[in-house]
């Protein structure tokens, strides 16, 4: 019995890899055969994989905050006050805390006392001025590519980095690059909200071990800088917002960062 | 008597469709401002309605199923001086396709270009391409997202492609259309 012949639908199916297996080997075998076909395949195929790669950025892209507020429903929707759905996110990031805020308030008394090097900070203030300021690139490599840049950043400072996820906090990850540090090259990643607010996110290895120094939070040339090491690491947040603000989203980084070490055992 | 309460939405399954519908809407309106209004508008529909979402079914399907109506109900409204009722009866696409593909990325020309021809399709097509081959939904999927039966979705996406294929081909859209091969 000769299959039914190939029909658009059966092709569009392939190209989609929505056809039946039992279907499949009747398109190849007429793709195999007729080069017109062939070359339709290969269209629908490309211009489905173009199509992805045009618009899977837009799904990185931070979420406005009437968008947020819709999303809680009627009642709970305020488009003017952010405090509201960034209730449950507080509480994600509390729980994330759990057991780290008691170091935490020791940190902040500490940190009143502490003589920490201004170099980080000035040096990620004045690179966050730089980059964040450039509209259209800001970083290197984009967030669409975050595996990437992960692997990149990681070889390039010789121990695993990550973006954290600051969503939660209205700040989409924009990307990445290497800038030059004082000793050791240095991470940068990039965060911007909806109202086009940019953070950065530095990290580097200490050249020498000078144990830990909680937050430190510094202004640099009209810059906040929220500083600290852990870890062997130095961590610098930076970003023209208010200190609070930057102080929450400095918890959110922290916490992720506490977690996954926790996830990794250290 | 206390009122009955419907059960609200469930948060992280509401929060994590936005972006996909946020992209729906800019394919379905062309404009990234006219899309976070359809978003939203689709989000208060939603909220209104939950009492039809069935718990535990996919959410992110119900959503687009909404915001397909709200748009489809708003061009009605908007047409209705011009008494084209339905999108099915939609045109070209809208002039005003205003979405750029991101600019200053590692953006090949052909991308700009193909969004910009996407752009230019009839609206239903458009949206039968993307949710087949940007959201990969299932054509069944999608058939009952649209309310329309699987074959039209079968010829939306085949007169979408053969569209796109004359529009790089810089042929006219459709001299393109496959033959059912023997």
């Amino acid at each position: 019995m000769n299959p039914l012949p190939v029909t658009d639908a059966d092709l569009n199916a392939y190209a989609d890899g929505q056809l039946d297996a039992s279907r499949r080997s009747v398109v190849e075998d007429a793709l195999a055969r007729d080069p017109a076909l062939a070359a339709w395949m290969a269209d629908a195929r490309r211009h489905n994989a173009d199509l992805r790669d045009a618009l899977d950025p837009w799904l990185a892209e931070p979420i406005p905050e009437r968008l947020l507020a819709a999303a809680a429903g009627p009642g709970v929707a305020a488009p003017r006050s952010p405090r509201r759905w960034l209730a449950p996110v507080v509480a994600v990031a509390a729980s994330l805390l759990v057991g780290l805020a008691a170091g935490w308030y020791v940190r902040d008394a500490d940190l009143e006392r502490a003589g920490t090097p201004t170099t980080f900070t000035r040096q990620a203030a004045l690179t966050h001025a730089l980059y964040a300021s450039d509209a259209n690139r800001p970083v290197e490599v984009w967030a669409p590519e975050e595996k990437r840049l992960v692997t990149w950043l990681s070889k390039r400072l010789g121990f695993a980095v990550s973006a954290p996820d600051l969503n939660s906090t209205g700040f989409a990850l924009v990307g990445g690059r290497l800038v030059a540090g004082h000793q050791n090259p240095t991470a940068m990643f990039m965060y911007e909200n909806a109202d086009k607010q940019r953070l950065s996110l530095q990290v580097r290895k200490q050249s020498v071990d000078g144990g830990e120094v909680a937050f430190r939070y510094a202004v640099e040339n009209g810059v906040g800088v929220y500083y600290w090491i852990e870890d062997n690491c130095s961590y610098a947040l930076s970003g023209n917002l208010d200190r609070a603000q930057l102080l929450a989203v400095g918890r959110v980084v922290y916490g992720q960062l506490a977690a996954l070490e926790a996830a990794q055992g250290k | 008597m206390p009122a009955i309460v419907d059960p609200p939405l469930p948060q992280p399954d509401l929060l994590a469709a936005i972006p996909r519908l946020r992209r729906y809407a800019r394919v379905l309106t062309g404009d990234i401002n006219r899309a976070d209004d359809l978003v939203q508008d689709t989000l208060a529909r939603a909220w209104e309605k939950r009492r039809l979402w069935a718990a535990g079914s996919d959410l992110r399907a119900w959503l687009f199923t909404i915001m397909h109506n709200v748009f489809v109900n708003q061009r009605a409204l908007a047409r209705r001086d011009q008494q084209q009722l339905s999108l099915d009866d939609g045109g070209e696409g809208d002039a005003a396709w205003q979405i750029p593909v991101r600019a200053g990325q590692y953006t090949r020309v052909e991308l700009t270009e193909l969004v910009q021809h996407v752009g230019r399709l009839p609206a239903d097509q458009r949206e039968v391409l993307l949710l087949a081959a940007v959201e990969e939904m299932k054509y069944e999927e999608i058939a009952v997202a649209l309310a329309i039966p699987i074959g039209t979705v079968m010829s939306r996406l085949s007169r979408a492609r053969a569209k796109l294929r004359g529009a790089f081909a810089d042929a006219p859209a459709g001299s393109a259309a496959l033959k059912v091969v023997k």
